[in-house]
């Protein structure tokens, strides 16, 4: 089984088959292309804080669903006050889900190498914070790719068996689970 | 019965209502609105690890976003609302700010 349990200090533990482990990172991996999709590239020796303040051109809303929903409008009904806040903010924001979905690949990478067996994780405070805003983001594209809408949750237990969103569907209630089992283990 | 033998743990006290913004005529405010993704535990736990809100404040702000659509989470100035708006986006969660009571 994989879940997380409770370690000393804020940490958690958990043992993951190595497909899980690599499909995992697979998915934080394709999360970060997401997110840096359309991107200025930051090269080695920018200014970071130069960086920081380039706040460039205004931002149009992204087209992609799972980005819409991953970088929401601010302003409900007040687009001006929308689009000002996304384009002083959503470089940041972007840059930070980046980051999150970074500490899963690398805590990943470093037990995944050739493994055979389940793999050992264990994460501190701070890592177990990044891993449920990955797997919260993890969801949320993936709902937006499966047409997850309010009411309809549980509309692929009626799939028919061939459905070629099954294997998603699958994921992402996974990924539900494992979320819920590393908070549990963090609150404990 | 109340329990009055021990003095109150400073960590453990919610966001004080003096603390948000008593000196401005119309305060800002930060909303959460209901997603059908988020997990109601997780919900909850962003209250409490990003708001330092007591396990029952979380959860009764969790289940008014659950049940009435959206929920007012926390009021100020439009920049503390803007923060809290971002760090809310940062967590996953679908969330606005705008003027007054909502």
């Amino acid at each position: 089984m994989s879940h997380f349990k409770s370690r000393r200090r804020g940490a958690v533990y958990a043992e993951l088959p190595p497909h899980a482990a690599i499909l995992l990172g697979n998915l934080a991996r394709q999360l970060i292309e997401l997110l840096s999709e359309g991107e200025p590239h930051q090269r080695i020796g920018d200014d970071p804080l130069e960086a920081l303040l380039d706040f460039g051109a205004p931002r149009d809303r992204p087209e992609d669903p799972a980005l819409q929903r991953l970088l929401p409008d601010a302003h409900r009904d007040d687009e001006e006050a929308a689009a000002e806040f996304r384009r002083f903010t959503e470089g940041t924001l972007r840059q930070s889900k980046i980051h999150d979905a970074t500490v899963v690949v690398v805590c990943l990478d470093e037990v995944t190498d050739g493994e055979v067996d389940d793999v050992e994780l264990e994460l501190d405070a701070v890592q177990a914070r990044c891993w449920m805003r990955c797997l919260t983001d993890l969801r949320l594209a993936l709902a937006a790719r499966l047409y997850i809408r309010a009411g309809e949750e549980d509309s692929w237990e009626n799939l028919p068996d061939d459905d070629e969103r099954l294997p998603l569907f699958e994921i992402y209630g996974w990924l539900g689970y494992l979320l819920e089992s590393l908070i549990d283990a963090v609150r404990r | 019965m109340a329990d009055v033998t021990s003095a109150p743990d400073a960590a453990t006290l919610e966001r004080p209502d003096t603390e948000q913004s008593v000196l401005l005529e119309v305060p800002w405010v930060t909303l959460v609105w209901d997603d059908p993704v988020n997990l109601m535990s997780y919900v909850s736990f962003v209250f409490i690890d990003y708001f330092h809100y007591s396990k029952s404040k979380a959860q009764r702000l969790m289940m008014q976003v659950h049940h009435e659509g959206k929920a007012v989470v926390s009021s100020g100035s439009r920049e503390e609302m803007e923060r809290d708006v971002q760090a809310m986006h940062s967590y996953g969660l679908w969330a606005t700010l705008q003027k007054g009571d909502a």
